[in-house]
């Protein structure tokens, strides 16, 4: 059957019908929670009403709605690390409360973990989803004196870091182009400055971080394994503050204010590398022409347009630059710069106090590109993607029972897999391989609904509907990968490839009691762009392709299961989960294939499937002088293509049977705190060399002896595996100064304590003389002190 | 802090990343067939075929793994009614080295290496089929086919001076042209700087490039050596057109050579002789000697 929009909306029509049948005549408590010393929205904090044992928490923009039979009540407002505030109500009309929530001072505020609800980890449908905060990433030990988003999140059970010089990240078995990483709801399509050592969240202006790495809620989707949503700060409306770090490749400066007292505020937020300003003086003259860099800009304002209307605006830029110039000849010349860059307008109405709305509009770009000058040859390449998006979500509040989300998403996405110009000698070159063009819409509905006092129910649809069109034209090659001049051309808008797909969704709790739950979830998602990689790892040169006639969209069941324990009046939150993976129609692409301004870039991929099973533990301690958590997963991730590996299933490169993080912080005073980091991973499975012959053999007539080249031969894919990864970092924080007017500390960290040489890569280099091939591994990074200097005022 | 981030600077720059010798369990690996061919246009030094085995990865051997005892033929095909037929009469013995006897200016080649196959005698023409026939002492039999496409020719070259290199010699940067036809052509170029003897084999030579008419067809292509050559040097340029099925190989075979690093993709080469490692490659020699300006 042909799935067509009608169909959709009148399924989404009728869906919430039979919810607003349900809903009774009640009145409505309902406003924003606002930070009271900066006016920065507080997501996730909770309202209880303490009469009838029921509550709410407030949206990802800070809002809340409440329906209430008439009646006296008092209302309870916590977030973690604020003062709960009790507020006596006579409820007999709706009512607006936009509460205003002062900071805690004591000891334990440096540390506060989360801002998350106190029993949500327990009783909330959400599972496989964490939270951590701009300011714990700061926290933790880092490299460089360089805090990280990225590094921070695989942390986390079931998300696996790529290793070092890495900002990959693996959530369940999932390649690193199936997370969706929004930065204020702007996707980035490449997340790593310095090819990958860093990436591009600058965190003074990252206000917290959420993850979803399975129980997907239908109002998200376009990636198979995780959503990575990085919400930025809005800016002190109240006072004007300077934030700014000094760390030891890069410094970072942010500047935040009211615009109107109260009423908006704007935040920028900058960082720029100098290790090349740094190192210019002890370069030799022979490397003066060389350089790195990069820099990015966040830029955000924020405007309250009445009780009704909010206005925000955010924005980012970044590039990552490198200059080589050759000190043997000087008419050769490259420049490679790459980087990404974001804006994000969005509009929050609220309707009435039951109905909040978001609109947003957004365009985010990712490029590369590449000149190159030697003697008369110059060269410029191109390459990149380029999304348009209109989103418009709704939040309906219909009764303390149910809670309805709706709305939907477009994107209109513009691949350029390659323009290259240029001259040789007397030849104008001026090649572009065909653009690509793809509509994405999303529509879906989905209702949180608290069944009775032990079960809650979130169950969703998300409708796809993917379209590639013209203008496009492909040529067709043969079996020897030539063109064999017979070209296929479609139209503008025409549609070349059409795929309408449904992504049901659906989680389940039963509270068993206060204290503990078991929850399951199914998750179907389906992804239409995939990056085309041959490293396994982020690179400036990896495309994005769409999906095709011949390509078609990747596809993941996910069903987890999970028991869920807090201790301790919530202070303890401990959680079992297992979640079983499998993939289809995954990417790989043949050995040796040239991505890079490649016509005929679909024949080099191989199409298989994918599988990810696993368990996953959590123990974390919220409040208190020392918090943490420690996260442990066991799990199996393999691949299969018929085309690789003579059709067996292998296993996934970052398949990772055991993983382990520790984190602890703990408070000394208020001078000092200490950050501890402990992590272990099984080694990543590569493919090593078996055998080696000797090829291109020649004889030198003269020295008598045969010239020979020695080539590799590959056996099965993946089936060795590197030594385990694992090392301990410690960071100390020491407050220097804090006054109302002036706060500094220094953050002192050593990376690798222990000294452990972590396998990088590893490589065979044959030894003449002794006739031998032997095997060297190559670790990047061994104990390292840094230091970090961070000021505000 | 001024002082503080001198020393960060310098430690920074001193950080390298690290390495250490390691020892890695390989299980064995079953010895596969290698055969390297060649048949050109111009020297009968690159007329041969080469015959080994591969080696377990750590073994310690570095030598030529040659196959001797196998029977090799090469024969050149004839175009009959759009059929191009391989007539046994025609059929050309290659012997192992170690078996023939003397051959002008080959005679200081230690006999000792196995599994090089030679005829002096043997000649090749553009435009013509060649049928390799391989059969191994074991019973093993192989066979291949390739084509030797029309010569193309170096139109014009040009040489620029500019400074003096560390050795104190002139920098010499060479950029020739030729004129690429309107069919496909597959290009693949060997160069041999201050050549002492003949080349025989073509790794003999010390530098390599393989490429196609991919981006500029039927025109004139350019080519440029971005790094100088050293005034005085003689150089001989071995320009060569193969076949795209040899093409594929030799581009794989590039990869497969230069392949290392965090980022390097494990893979085997594309050969086009069934059931081997390798390839039977045909090619048409455009042979040009340049001497650079003290």
């Amino acid at each position: 059957m042909k799935i067509s929009l009608k169909h959709i909306f009148i399924f989404l029509g009728s869906f919430l019908f039979v919810l607003n049948a349900s809903a009774q005549k009640r009145f409505t408590i309902s406003g924003y929670l606002n930070d009271k010393s900066t006016g920065e929205s507080l997501i996730g904090a909770t309202i209880k009403v303490n009469e009838l044992k029921t509550g709410t928490a407030t949206n990802s923009y800070g809002y809340y709605s409440l329906s209430l039979p008439q009646g006296n009540y008092t209302l309870v407002f916590s977030y973690l690390g604020f003062k709960t505030l009790s507020v006596p109500i006579i409820l007999d009309k709706n009512t607006i409360i936009n509460q205003k929530m002062e900071v805690q001072i004591n000891e334990s505020k440096e540390v506060v973990i989360t801002g998350e609800r106190e029993d949500k980890n327990v009783k909330s449908t959400g599972m496989s989803r964490m939270e951590i905060t701009g300011q714990q990433v700061k926290n933790l030990p880092v490299i460089f004196g360089e805090p990280d988003v990225l590094k921070a999140i695989t942390l986390l059970p079931g998300i696996k870091s790529g290793g070092e010089g890495s900002t990959g990240f693996y959530v369940r078995g999932g390649g690193p182009d199936q997370n969706l990483i929004l930065m204020d709801e702007a996707v980035v399509y490449n997340p790593s400055h310095l090819f990958g050592f860093l990436s591009v969240f600058n965190t003074d202006a990252v206000k917290n971080i959420d993850v979803i790495k399975g129980g997907m809620p239908a109002n998200y989707g376009g990636r198979l394994s995780s959503i990575l949503n990085v919400n930025l700060r809005e800016g002190n409306n109240q006072k004007y503050v300077v934030n700014g770090g000094v760390g030891l490749i890069a410094s970072r400066l942010s500047a935040e204010g009211p615009i109107q007292k109260g009423r908006s505020s704007f935040l920028v937020a900058a960082r720029r590398t100098y290790v090349d300003v740094l190192a210019r003086p002890f370069l030799s003259d022979n490397l003066k022409g060389n350089s790195y860099y990069f820099y990015d800009i966040n830029l955000k304002m924020n405007f309250n347009l009445g009780q009704k209307d909010k206005l925000f605006f955010s924005g980012y830029f970044g590039r990552d630059i490198l200059n080589y110039q050759s000190p043997t000849n000087s008419s050769f010349h490259f420049d490679l710069g790459w980087g990404n860059s974001t804006a994000t307008l969005r509009w929050n109405h609220v309707f009435n106090s039951k109905l909040f709305c978001n609109t947003s509009a957004v365009y985010n770009r990712y490029d590369l590109y590449n000149n190159l000058t030697a003697g008369s040859f110059g060269f410029n390449i191109r390459s990149g993607i380029q999304d348009w998006n209109v989103k418009n979500d709704y939040t309906w509040f219909i009764n303390d029972k149910h809670q309805a989300k709706f709305g939907l998403n477009y994107t209109f996405h513009t691949f350029t897999p390659g323009i290259l110009t240029g001259q040789a000698s007397s030849i104008i070159l001026d090649q572009e391989i065909s653009k690509q063009y793809a509509h994405e819409l999303a529509v879906y509905a989905m209702d949180e609904w608290r069944i009775n006092q032990r079960f809650n129910l979130n169950a969703g649809l998300r409708a796809v509907f993917y379209d590639m069109v013209g203008p496009y034209t492909k040529k067709q090659y043969n079996a020897d990968n030539l063109p064999t001049g017979v070209e296929t051309s479609w139209k503008t808008n025409e549609s070349i490839a059409f795929y309408p797909r449904l992504e049901p969704r659906a989680a389940l709790t039963y509270l068993i009691n206060e204290q503990s739950s078991v929850k399951a979830s199914f998750t179907q998602t389906y992804q239409f762009i995939h990056l085309a990689t041959t490293s396994g790892a982020s690179f400036p040169v990896d495309l994005w392709v769409p999906s095709s006639q011949k390509v078609k969209p990747q596809l993941a069941y996910q069903y987890a299961l999970g028991y869920f324990r807090n201790f301790d009046n919530n202070k303890w939150e401990t959680s079992v989960e297992v979640y079983y993976k499998p993939m289809y129609n995954q990417i790989e692409f043949k050995p040796f294939s040239r991505l890079f301004f490649n016509q005929n870039l679909e024949e080099e991929m191989v199409f298989g499937q994918g599988l990810s099973y696993g368990l996953e533990l959590f123990v974390k301690k919220k409040v208190g002088r020392t918090t943490g958590w420690i996260g442990y997963t066991l799990s199996k991730t393999t691949r299969q293509f018929d085309e690789l590996n003579g059709g067996q299933a292998y296993f996934f490169r970052y398949d990772r049977t055991h993983d382990i993080s520790v984190v602890i912080s703990h408070t000394f005073n208020k001078k000092w705190s200490m950050n501890f980091v402990f992590v272990y991973g099984t080694g990543n499975a590569v493919t090593l060399p078996i055998a080696r012959y000797a090829y291109r053999v020649g004889y030198n007539v003269e020295q008598n002896k045969p010239e020979l080249t020695f080539i590799d031969v590959y056996g099965k894919i993946n089936d060795y595996r590197l030594p385990a990864y694992h090392r301990a970092d410690i960071s100390f924080t020491y407050v220097a100064n804090k006054t109302d007017k002036w706060e500094s500390n220094w953050n002192f960290s050593i990376y690798n304590i222990y000294n452990r040489a972590n396998p990088y890569f590893i490589y065979f280099l044959p030894d003449i003389d002794k006739l031998e091939v032997k095997a060297y591994m190559v670790y990047l990074f061994p104990i390292l002190p840094s230091v970090a200097w961070n000021f505000k005022f | 802090m001024k002082h503080i981030l001198y020393i960060l600077s310098i430690l920074i720059i001193t950080l390298s990343a690290c390495e250490k010798e390691i020892e890695v369990d390989l299980p064995p690996s079953t010895p596969q067939l290698v055969v390297e061919a060649s048949v050109n246009t111009y020297s009968p030094w690159l007329n041969y075929v080469f015959i080994s085995n591969t080696i377990d990865y750590f073994k310690p051997d570095l030598s030529f793994n040659g196959v001797k005892g196998a029977t090799v033929y090469i024969t050149p095909g004839k175009i009959i009614n759009n059929d191009t037929l391989f007539d046994k009469a025609n059929r050309y013995t290659f012997a192992d080295l170690s078996n023939l006897g003397n051959i002008p200016g080959l005679d200081s080649i230690g006999k000792s290496i196995s599994g090089m196959y030679l005829n002096p005698l043997f000649r090749a023409t553009a435009n013509t089929s060649y049928l390799l026939e391989i059969s191994l002492a074991d019973g093993r039999v192989i066979a291949a086919r390739t084509h030797i496409p029309p010569i193309v020719s170096i139109d014009s070259m040009k040489v620029r001076y500019d400074g003096i290199g560390e050795t104190g010699k002139k920098n010499a940067y060479l950029s020739f042209w030729f004129n690429d036809g309107p069919e496909q052509n597959n290009y693949r170029m060997a160069l041999r700087n201050n050549p002492d003897s003949v080349l025989f084999g073509w790794g003999n030579a010390d530098s390599y490039r393989t490429f196609d008419d991919e981006f500029v067809n039927n025109g004139v292509i350019p080519l440029e050596f971005l790094r100088p050559f050293e005034g005085g040097d003689t150089l001989n340029i071995y320009f060569t057109s193969i076949g795209r099925k040899e093409f594929r190989f030799w581009q794989s075979f590039g990869r497969a050579a230069n392949n290392g690093g965090p980022f390097a993709t494990p893979g085997n080469v594309k050969s086009n002789i069934d059931g081997v490692i390798g390839s039977f490659t045909g090619y048409a020699v455009y042979f040009k000697r340049i001497i650079f300006d003290e």
